[in-house]
């Protein structure tokens, strides 16, 4: 448990939090009875708040929580998430600033409008949108774990620490839903930038001390018998690959990654700050490794232990190596790090809902739009909460990599629709009902129709990451569809033009 | 002088791919960095070699990005 002189840091770093977070609405004023203001922050990001709104992306509970306690219990295989985190900024160096460019010129907010006007499709743009609100919720139910796992750490040996740990999480939540309720993504990005700066001095104060006073990382490798955590098995290679490439196609199909490339002042901007973004992976690395360092550090492990599960692992190191008042102050750089995503993602989940699906169905005002937005994303927040309450911890963890199969379904008209217009709606309608199905249903073969506990399906050649697999599926039915439907003249011209991705140097 | 720029153009393009798909490919190479020896600091290579790659990684990508730019603006001017 953290002592008092612990909770002090805690909770005035928290109140300077909930502060940025409501003076966020001043912050480069605009019209916040507008969608796009209030969730794109207006399109006003400079590149360092934007820098730091997409590093955000990077240091989430999948960060530390999901990855360290893989690590901790399976070992090198975790370290997928290294090459994730820099082959993914390729990936959206080459994507983004195409979509900002439509999108801006367009007065697009969602890729799902993109989609619609691209493929002259509601259908679709339904479907993408869905797909997306879906594959959010479990990510942002995974924050709210790594929330729990600080709590639990912070209260441990407190009679009744699960009951108080509820109050806070729903009094946090409160607090985070009225702020994003009045200053949209302004009042969330100067929160990530609070967050990410007690996140990095975590790190580097860790990384540095922790081997320092417990005989470095050969002490921790030393305790450990098993080869699994030295290097990859030779079976484990085929599945390292596949998930570092899957998961490095799926994040910036995300609603909410997408949100925050939309919110950049210009395209410049958004490809500069994109490519310096391996440096932010460093973090993520580090905090990797937390996950072995545990076996160094006895008090720490027993922690672990005693609670049953690896998720907690970044915070017990925090609490048994740390001086407790910086130990609190880092533990709500945690916390925050669930909070600051899970404001991000409802946003994002509610402007899809708002726009892409409510909105093909009944006519709304922009004022209507925008209080149905801020409306929708309180809503998210709190269904996510209550779902974290009624089903077992684990089980949102396992969620998770469903959403990652999932939304790696949307990839062909989100992703190929930026460079080529010879898809067609239906084909890539059935694409995407084809990887749904067939990601599933692998999802259910290789975990036995029992609780998931891999993503992962052995094939010819080793374990594949099904997500890659489904998504082959799909975009064979989309491009082969496409061909046919050419061939007996029922292909639909989508609105867009050539010259709508053409960019334009600003000095032109 | 049309000509000169045009292969300048293209020299730049290729330099900027091959930035792009340079830590593509080392990351792709699994077997390459797949091994304990040599430990640094007590870490296993495989790990050390793959956290070395990230900041060589943004290195590489912002200078092709740059590439990209000075070509984009080269072009807007020309035309």
């Amino acid at each position: 448990m953290l002592d008092i002189t612990g909770w002090i840091p805690f909770i005035l770093a928290f109140a300077l939090f909930i502060f940025l977070g409501f003076y966020g609405a001043r912050f480069r004023k605009g019209n916040l009875n507008r969608l796009w203001d209030w969730s794109l922050a207006g399109r006003k990001l400079g590149p360092t708040l934007s820098w730091f709104l997409l590093g955000a992306d990077v240091f989430t509970a999948y960060t530390f929580v999901a990855i360290p306690s893989l690590e901790y219990a399976s070992g090198a295989i975790a370290f997928y998430a290294v090459p994730y985190v820099s082959i993914v900024f390729v990936i959206a160096i080459f994507t983004m600033p195409k979509l900002w460019e439509v999108c801006t010129k367009k007065g697009f907010v969602t890729a799902s409008d993109f989609v619609k006007a691209r493929f002259n499709s509601r259908s679709l743009a339904i479907a993408v949108a869905l797909t997306g609100v879906v594959a959010t919720l479990p990510y942002i139910a995974l924050q709210i774990v790594g929330m729990q796992a600080v709590l639990s750490i912070m209260l441990s040996g407190v009679s009744n620490a699960s009951t108080i740990s509820e109050i806070a999480l729903i009094i946090s939540f409160i607090i985070l839903a009225a702020f994003t309720f009045k200053s949209g993504l302004r009042g969330v990005t100067l929160g990530s930038v609070m967050k990410d700066i007690l996140i990095l001095l975590t790190v580097v104060v860790v990384i540095i001390a922790v081997p320092l006073a417990y005989g470095g990382f050969s002490n921790a490798f030393s305790g450990l018998s098993s080869a699994k955590f030295q290097s990859l098995a030779g079976v484990s290679v085929p599945a390292f690959f596949s998930l570092f490439v899957g998961s490095a196609f799926a994040l910036y199909l995300y609603p909410h990654i997408i949100n925050g490339s939309l919110s950049t002042k210009s395209r410049k901007t958004l490809r500069r700050s994109l490519s310096l973004l391996p440096i932010y992976s460093i973090g993520l690395g580090l905090l990797a490794l937390f996950g072995v360092l545990v076996y160094a550090v006895p008090s720490a492990l027993a922690m672990i232990k005693s609670f049953g599960s690896g998720l907690v692992a970044v915070p017990a190191l925090i609490v048994t190596t740390l001086p407790p008042w910086f130990a609190g102050i880092a533990l709500l750089g945690i916390f925050i790090g669930g909070m600051v995503p899970a404001a991000i993602m409802a946003i994002a989940a509610s402007n899809l809902l708002t726009r892409n699906v409510i909105g093909e169905f009944r006519k709304l005002t922009p004022e209507g739009e925008a209080r149905l937005a801020k409306w929708l994303s309180a809503a998210i927040k709190f269904i996510a909460l209550g779902f974290v309450f009624i089903v077992p911890l684990t089980y949102a963890v396992q969620l998770q990599l469903l959403g990652g199969i999932i939304i790696l379904q949307t990839l062909p008209p989100v992703f190929l629709g930026l460079f080529t217009k010879r898809l067609e709606w239906k084909s890539l309608l059935a694409g995407w009902a084809a990887g749904m199905i067939s990601g599933i249903l692998f999802v259910l073969i290789a975990n036995n129709y029992g609780a998931l506990s891999t993503s992962d399906i052995s094939t010819g050649i080793g374990l594949l990451y099904i997500g890659l697999i489904a998504l082959g599926i799909n975009v064979l039915v989309a491009v082969l569809g496409s061909l046919l439907m050419k061939k007996v003249g029922l292909f639909r011209n989508g609105s867009l033009k050539d010259s709508d991705f053409q960019y334009k140097s600003e000095e032109a | 002088m049309q000509k000169r720029s045009n292969s300048r153009r293209i020299l730049k393009y290729v330099v900027s791919a091959i930035l792009f798909l340079m830590p593509v490919a080392v990351y792709f190479d699994v077997p390459l960095y797949n091994v304990v020896n040599p430990i640094f600091a007590g870490l296993p290579f495989f790990y050390w070699f793959q956290l070395v790659m990230l900041p060589v990684s943004a290195l590489c990508f912002f200078i092709a990005v740059l590439l990209l730019e000075s070509n984009e603006k080269e072009k807007s001017r020309s035309s």
